[in-house]
């Protein structure tokens, strides 16, 4: 797998960083981890840069993480780029709704790197 | 006075049935609380019977439950306690009270109310979470109107104790 470019989009900043974490302790390779706080945050950084990879909570203010993948697939931002979800929302229901509105993958928090690796390496055709 | 009888019976197999889930929501949050912090920073915390408030700066993170359950989550700690939760969550010793620290206590507060409601099936899906709200200061507390019932642990981690409390004001 080579390196990739991921987008992190939560609320909080420590989520962030632990997120950045679990990805390097998970054995991705990263060019560039780029950071939004929120849904409209992430489309602006959408307009003007290329990501390989899109990990976003579910419940944050202004806009939450089912509202930014539905408006990033209507708007053809990053069309082929693979959007999963990290939340503490983990219900069956949940999970429909975030498939449904486009996202790739799904990891529950709480979160080992062994899960996020598990999620994350098929998009990328890794085992 | 069969009526009677079988009315008191209804109110006794109901009471029992309260209790039982009660019960459940209890071991619920005991097992992910130990969850979180095993996954998250490698810790092991526990349940323990009491909760020494050595501390008068406290710091609680308040998360509110709305849908199949109306009511607030509440992790509260004295601020050493919430300095070294920061710290094993994000790998950064932090020496005092900032957004950083308040950030992580809302998160690790955020985490155990969602592991702990995707225990209960009539929860997981139909309960919704807020993002959390930050309280610190001195001799304050919180309430609510008319608590349906009110669940409080109190919880062990490398030494330092909180306190995690479930006040439902009404369940579906």
């Amino acid at each position: 797998m080579s390196e990739i470019t991921a987008l992190i989009v939560d609320d909080s900043s420590v989520m962030r960083k632990i997120v950045e974490r679990a990805l390097r302790q998970a054995g991705i390779s990263l060019e560039e981890v780029i950071e939004a706080a929120s849904g409209l945050e992430a489309l602006k950084l959408l307009g003007h840069r290329r990501v390989d990879l899109i990990l976003s909570d579910i419940n944050m203010p202004n806009m939450d993480g089912l509202e930014f993948i539905r408006q990033l697939r209507a708007q053809r931002l990053a069309p082929d780029v693979p959007v999963v979800m990290i939340t503490t929302e983990s219900s069956e229901e949940h999970v429909r709704d975030a498939i449904a509105a486009g996202a790739q993958g799904y990891i529950r928090k709480p979160f080992t790197p062994d899960q996020v690796k598990d999620r994350i390496l098929p998009l990328f055709g890794g085992a | 006075m069969h009526g009677i009888r079988t009315l008191q019976n209804r109110r006794d197999r109901l009471a029992q049935v309260y209790s039982a889930e009660i019960d459940s929501f209890t071991r619920s949050l005991d097992a992910a609380v130990e969850e979180v912090f095993r996954l998250m920073t490698g810790a092991s915390c526990l349940p323990v019977d009491q909760c020494p408030i050595e501390e008068r700066e406290m710091i609680s993170a308040v998360i509110g439950l709305a849908g199949a359950m109306s009511g607030i989550c509440v992790l509260c700690s004295g601020e050493k306690v919430a300095l070294h939760m920061a710290e094993i969550l994000t790998g950064t010793a932090t020496p005092k009270l900032n957004e950083t620290v308040k950030d992580a206590i809302g998160e690790i507060c955020n985490m155990i109310a969602g592991a702990w409601k995707g225990r209960s099936p009539s929860l997981s899906s139909d309960c919704m979470l807020s993002t959390p709200t930050i309280i610190s200061g001195t001799n304050y507390q919180i309430h609510n109107h008319r608590p349906e019932f009110r669940i409080e642990r109190f919880y062990c981690f490398e030494g330092n104790s909180f306190t995690f409390t479930i006040l439902s004001e009404s369940m579906d």
